[in-house]
């Protein structure tokens, strides 16, 4: 017993592996440290990658709640929102998701959405409730990644990844688009404007427009823009036209081209394009185009310029061959009658002088001091019957006092000018068209038309046509009557001849005559009867070839001249209405009250929250209500003094139209001056052929 | 030791040779190895015991620093998401002037769980040790710690119930973060931590002393 106790504690292990006594349970710490690791890992994984945006304001931007999207797609959030050392710029520094890293180069542009309440609608209406967001736009091309980049005030016009043509450009008036107005072709909305900028000169603004694929293929040499925002209106020979676009083109602005003629050649990428004020000024401008090597050369005006303005064109024989530049006034030591004289500068386009294109200025001013030794003058004259505006008119005259082109040192040559005949012709003109419009055309042709009814009506009378024949009749029977042997004695006196035609007709009734002499007195007094219808017609005849004679002897009388005064005085009363001389101001007045609505709209873009969002909308509404009612005010004259210029339009296209067609309307005079001398003559031979004898054996009756 | 308050050693059924069934309580004699009544394995002192409760009390820590770390609450208002962690959230809340609610969140998510885990900790280790003092007031602790392992997860319940309730889409939506599935994992193994902690241990210090 003893013996064995020692060798059983001998072969007793010492202590089992300190493994066999580890519970199984130990996985569960394990497995929960794996577990914690495992999401320390994937949400360090899963960390974006820090990037720094600069922000010249970053307002609405909370660190750990502004997301960071791109394609509306959340891709990161801001986490801190710093400023630079000297506090110029707001740095935000955002995570964004791994995968659009690579994307993250240059073109990268990011900007803060916010509200906004624009011409063109609302958008941005989700951050009111949900805080503003930054949007991130990059291509699709893979670069050299930026950690750091600069933030864009507002959305971009286009994204980095635009499929389109970029072109520019050029107006004179920034005011008449807003960045983002749409472009129309056809009505059809084809792209956007980019942000108007001025030129380093400062003398025009360029516009970024974007035209969209595919309609970019529209685009050539041909393509012409136009400014469709707005009202028009135009006061000419048509009448009064109002054009007005849609709303949001005139809130917002909008440009609209087309190709104006066919075979365009193709654009390069920097093409640069004026926009014109109107469809038509841009149809006409195949016409007239800028003056490319414009040769200045100066015209001394010795009578008022009123009316001259710089950019009026300068035309020879119609065509348009420069402009005016300038025009200012020179005192003038020469000539001690003419102290001062005024003086225009001309652009002209060699070009369209007929010399080639390169000519030199030195060519073209030869080219000028030859023609005006031909007798080359300018004068000014006016670009239109109704218009005051005066153009410069160069022109080959035959019978001038020789001159010459001045050419006084560096000093732009002189082309010496003529007295225009503008206040001749315009007294000449408006003389002309006082007697035109005083010439009672109307009244005339009335007239005449009246007469010719008439004399048609009594022509085309068959009773009046059987008049001749039947008086022939009459009066071969009545003469075979006269010259028969037993009438010779019948006294010419018509009581007599009617006695004795009595007493013969008794006679006769015994003799063979008896019948003949019945048949003829029956025809006879078909005859009568026949001439007493057609003779009822003649009166009314001769009155209206009395008023048409009445009122063909006062065409040349003074009666005519004063009714034409007179309407002259009442058309020009019309036209000098304050009602009409307001409608143009009135509705620039509205126009420009339009435009600062619309300028305070494209002002009020940026819009931090929904309050001041809705109060700028409001502010903008209340400008445009102000607006509309200064238009509604000037809408309510409008049919009135549109009903009154009408008239005056009406009477005065009809005299335009009658002097423009000046031989048809002789034509016609002539033509009815002539259907009324037939008629007289016809009425002249009836009444002739009633004077004779029958006339006495009628007028016994 | 020479302690005067040692109370007087009393006869423990371990030393009468007995086992009582931990399930339903009936009393065997040592070395039956299952329970007559229930079925149960009986077992007069679990040997691993402490091994579970240090292996569970270890995953439930583990579990509770992600619970504090990561969000545990996503809410997005009006498309504003907002992501709070337990103690973030106190402090919103604290900031909000909401002390009391701000120190009920702050009561329930940090104190009690920490507690549990200083609770458990010093049970354990003081069985390994063998100290006989404050029998009574230890046994009281794992009794509380036992009870109140269950309000824990008052956490993920008003998690759970917020996500359920609050999908109103875009005004309101609630939705668990990681935290909360962490804080779950933590409070349950805990739980099972004080369930593995055996009692009986306690006061199996004095009839080793004994």
């Amino acid at each position: 017993m003893s013996d064995q106790l020692p060798s059983e504690m001998d072969i007793q292990p010492v202590k089992r592996s300190i493994w066999r006594n580890l519970s199984p349970l130990w996985a569960v710490p394990l497995l929960s440290l794996v577990l914690a690791l495992g999401l320390a890992w994937q949400s360090f994984s899963d960390r974006g990658v820090l990037i720094e945006i600069l922000f010249e304001e970053a307002s609405g931007v909370t660190a750990g709640e502004t997301l960071i999207k791109y394609r509306d797609v959340t891709i990161g959030e801001v986490e801190r929102v710093d400023f630079t050392d000297d506090l110029t710029n707001v740095v935000v520094y955002a995570r964004v998701s791994k995968a659009v890293v690579p994307f993250l180069d240059d073109d990268a542009t990011f900007w803060v959405v916010e509200p906004e309440v624009s011409a063109r609608g609302i958008s941005g209406l989700s951050t009111v409730l949900s805080g503003v967001y930054i949007q991130g736009a990059w291509d699709d091309q893979a670069g050299v990644a930026k950690t750091t980049f600069e933030g864009a005030n507002e959305a971009p016009s286009v994204l980095p990844n635009y499929k389109g043509t970029r072109i520019t450009l050029r107006a004179t008036d920034g005011q008449i688009v807003s960045a983002g107005a749409p472009i129309f072709y056809r009505g059809l909305e084809v792209g956007r404007l980019g942000t108007p900028r001025l030129t380093s000169t400062g003398d025009a603004i360029l516009i970024d427009a974007y035209i969209d694929a595919p309609h970019d293929k529209l685009l050539n040499s041909a393509t012409r823009f136009w400014d469709t925002s707005g009202f028009s209106v135009s006061f000419g020979t048509g009448g009064l036209a109002l054009n007005v676009e849609s709303i949001a083109t005139i809130l917002s602005g909008g440009i609209a081209f087309d190709s104006i003629f066919e075979n365009g050649g193709s654009i390069s990428t920097s093409a640069v394009f004026d926009i014109y004020n109107e469809e038509a000024e841009a149809r006409r401008s195949i016409f007239v185009g800028r003056v490319q090597n414009g040769v200045a050369v100066s015209v001394a005006f010795g009578e008022s310029v009123s009316g001259l303005t710089p950019g009026a064109p300068v035309q020879f024989g119609g065509i348009d061959v420069g402009e005016v530049s300038e025009i200012r006034a020179q005192v003038n030591d020469d000539n001690p009658d003419q102290a001062i004289t005024l003086l225009a500068s001309l652009n002209l386009d060699p070009l369209r002088l007929g010399l080639p294109n390169d000519a030199s200025a030195e060519e073209t001013i030869e080219f000028l001091r030859v023609s005006v030794e031909n007798g080359l003058r300018a004068r000014l004259a006016t670009s239109g019957i109704f218009s005051s505006s005066l153009i410069v008119e160069l022109s080959m005259l035959e019978d001038v006092a020789p001159a010459s082109l001045i050419v006084r040192g560096d000093d732009e040559p002189l082309i010496p000018s003529v007295l225009s005949n503008i206040p001749d012709f315009t007294a000449t003109a408006e003389g002309m068209i006082e007697r035109i419009n005083s010439l009672p055309i109307e009244e005339l042709l009335d007239q005449a038309i009246k007469t010719m009814a008439s004399i048609e009506d009594l022509a085309a009378d068959p009773d009046l046509r059987t008049v001749a024949p039947a008086t022939r009749t009459l009066l071969e029977d009545t003469s075979a009557l006269i010259n028969s042997p037993d009438l010779q004695a019948i006294p010419t006196d018509l009581r007599a001849t009617i006695s004795d035609l009595r007493t013969i007709t008794e006679e006769l009734r015994a003799s063979d005559v008896s019948g003949t002499l019945t048949r003829a007195l029956t025809a006879a007094e078909t005859t009568a009867n026949n001439l007493s219808t057609a003779s009822e017609n003649v009166p009314a005849l001769i009155e209206d070839l009395r008023t048409l004679t009445a009122k063909a002897n006062s065409l040349d009388a003074e009666a005519l001249i004063t009714q034409a005064t007179t309407f002259l005085a009442s058309a020009d009363a019309v036209i000098n209405t304050d009602g009409a001389r307001a409608l143009p101001k009135s509705l620039t007045d509205a126009l420009d009250e339009v435009r600062l609505a619309v300028a305070e709209l494209r002002g009020g873009g940026a819009v931090d929250n929904l309050n001041a969002a809705l109060n700028s909308a409001q502010a903008a509404a209340e400008s445009i209500d102000v607006a509309a009612e200064d238009f509604r005010v000037t809408m309510a004259d409008l049919p009135r003094l549109s009903e009154q210029l009408k008239g005056v339009l009406a009477t005065a296209e009809r005299v335009i139209a009658s002097y423009g067609n000046r031989s048809d309307f002789s034509d016609e005079t002539i033509k009815a001056l002539r259907d009324v001398s037939d008629a007289a003559r016809a009425v002249e031979a009836l009444s002739r052929q009633l004077e004779r004898d029958p006339s006495s054996l009628l007028l016994g009756r | 030791m020479e302690n005067a308050g040692k109370p007087t050693p009393v006869l423990t059924a371990r030393a009468a040779g007995l086992v009582g069934c931990s399930r339903c309580g009936r009393v065997h004699e040592q070395g039956v190895a299952s329970c007559a009544r229930c079925g149960s394995t009986l077992q007069s002192r679990d040997t691993l015991a402490l091994q579970k409760v240090w292996a569970w009390w270890l995953a439930g820590l583990i579990a509770y620093i992600p619970a504090n770390i990561y969000p545990m609450l996503r809410m997005i208002q009006f498309g504003r998401p907002h992501e709070s962690s337990i103690m973030g959230g106190v402090i919103d809340l604290a900031q909000h002037g909401d002390l009391w609610v701000a120190f009920v969140v702050f009561f329930a998510s940090i104190i009690i769980p920490i507690g549990k885990f200083v609770a458990i900790a010093y049970l354990a280790w003081s069985v390994k040790k063998g100290v006989q003092t404050r029998d009574i007031g230890r046994l009281h602790m794992y009794e509380v710690v036992e009870f109140i392992g269950r309000w824990s997860m008052i956490d993920v319940f008003v998690v759970a119930i917020l996500t359920a309730l609050l999908q109103m889409d875009f005004i309101v939506t609630v939705s668990p973060g990681i935290a909360a599935f962490s804080f779950t994992v933590s409070v349950v193994c805990t739980m099972i931590s004080a369930q593995s902690f055996d009692p009986r241990t306690i006061w199996d210090a004095h009839e080793r002393d004994a």
